[in-house]
């Protein structure tokens, strides 16, 4: 194609038209910290743990529960805690393998099959924490109402009028939907963001091998 | 050890650089998005460079890395959508043998081959660093019939921005 070969002449004569970069750039740029998606995806799932875990502290949930005077309902609420602990650290390990593993040396095909290994880590972690924020708000609006004493008038009221029942687990519901719903929005923003292009890459990669 | 290392490296980057600077023309737009990419390549060419034996050129295996940061690795920064760098950058080349016909069609091609995606560029930089379909397949993982057929698409699809 004569368009192609003239611009690959221009590509030569161009060749040596680069500003070039000093050795003591290359020596600072060494010590810089990649930006690459896949640390970024790491960092993002390192904050997060970080983040719920001080919430966790801040909002004094194991106050709350010493108050109540159900036993088996604490119990239960902080065997949840530490699994979901122990998963969230194991997502951690992951990620960081994955981050590990991909390497730049690979062709690009097995490049991007790696990294979106690491995307389907991604998408399970942001299931499992939507499934657990679901839980444990479930979980917790059980707990208030068959034990806290806060709520102990509302419970005489449900347990008497099915009508007020219906309402209060209806209002319950929505807000459990509303609070998951806007978590995974988050997520589809954080997490979609840093993977759109790599997938759309992939696909491309992938679609001449089927065509 | 680890300074000897870093030194030979610097040295082999510093003589090979144009390798990335030819990558970052075709994937940016920009100064400042040509030298994010260039940084954040030579970061990753620094973390394969241990296990870089030698046993292919400096180059050859420069060209994979960088290629793959550039697809893969690399974010976009959107703070540079610069379109200017291109009319700076071909100031300089105008005093010899200029004909403005071929300067504009130049131009055209430039700006059709920045419409292409990740890839089609990739095959696009291979061809014009006359890499055989060989390498080109080895690089992105394709077998080397795909590589060609994809190589006449990209023609046909350069063509067609061309000439709507």
């Amino acid at each position: 194609m004569e368009e192609l070969d003239l611009l690959k002449k221009d590509w030569k004569r161009r060749e040596n038209a680069f500003e070039q970069v000093s050795e003591p750039d290359i020596y600072k740029m060494i010590h810089k910290s990649s930006s690459s998606l896949v640390r970024w995806i790491l960092i993002i799932s390192i904050v997060e743990l970080v983040f719920w875990t001080a919430i966790g502290m801040v909002a004094g949930t194991d106050e709350y529960l010493d108050g109540m005077d159900n036993e088996a309902f604490r119990i239960g609420l902080s065997v949840l805690t530490y699994v979901n602990y122990a998963v969230v650290i194991g997502f951690i390990y992951l990620f960081y393998r994955n981050y590990v593993q991909i390497s730049t040396i690979a062709d690009t095909r097995t490049l991007m099959k790696d990294i979106l290994r690491t995307r389907r880590t991604v998408q399970y972690y942001v299931w499992y924490n939507l499934a657990m924020i679901g839980l444990s708000m479930a979980v917790g609006f059980v707990i208030a109402i068959v034990c806290s004493p806060q709520v102990a008038g509302l419970k005489d009221v449900i347990t008497h009028d099915n009508w007020a029942l219906t309402k209060t687990v209806a209002l319950l519901f929505v807000v459990l939907c509303l609070s998951v719903g806007l978590v995974w929005v988050i997520y589809r923003l954080i997490y979609g963001t840093l993977m759109r292009r790599l997938l759309a890459n992939y696909r491309e990669l992938k679609k001449i091998d089927f065509d | 050890m680890s300074d000897e290392l870093e030194q030979s490296f610097v040295k082999q980057l510093k003589q090979n650089q144009n390798i990335i600077h030819k990558i970052c023309r075709l994937y940016t737009r920009g100064e400042d998005a040509h030298k994010d990419l260039f940084q954040e390549i030579t970061i990753q060419l620094w973390k394969a460079y241990p296990k870089f034996r030698g046993d292919s050129k400096f180059s050859t295996w420069a060209y994979r890395v960088a290629l793959n940061t550039a697809i893969t690795l690399y974010r976009k920064s959107t703070r540079s959508v610069a379109t200017q760098s291109f009319e700076a950058e071909r100031t300089f080349i105008r005093q010899e043998d200029y004909n403005y016909e071929e300067e504009e069609q130049i131009k055209l091609l430039y700006q059709a081959v920045y419409q292409l995606n990740d890839i089609e560029k990739a095959l696009v930089f291979m061809y014009l660093e006359d890499k055989d379909y060989a390498e080109i397949s080895e690089t992105l993982g394709i077998t080397e019939v795909n590589a060609r057929v994809k190589m006449n698409r990209i023609k046909g699809k350069l063509r067609k921005i061309l000439n709507p």
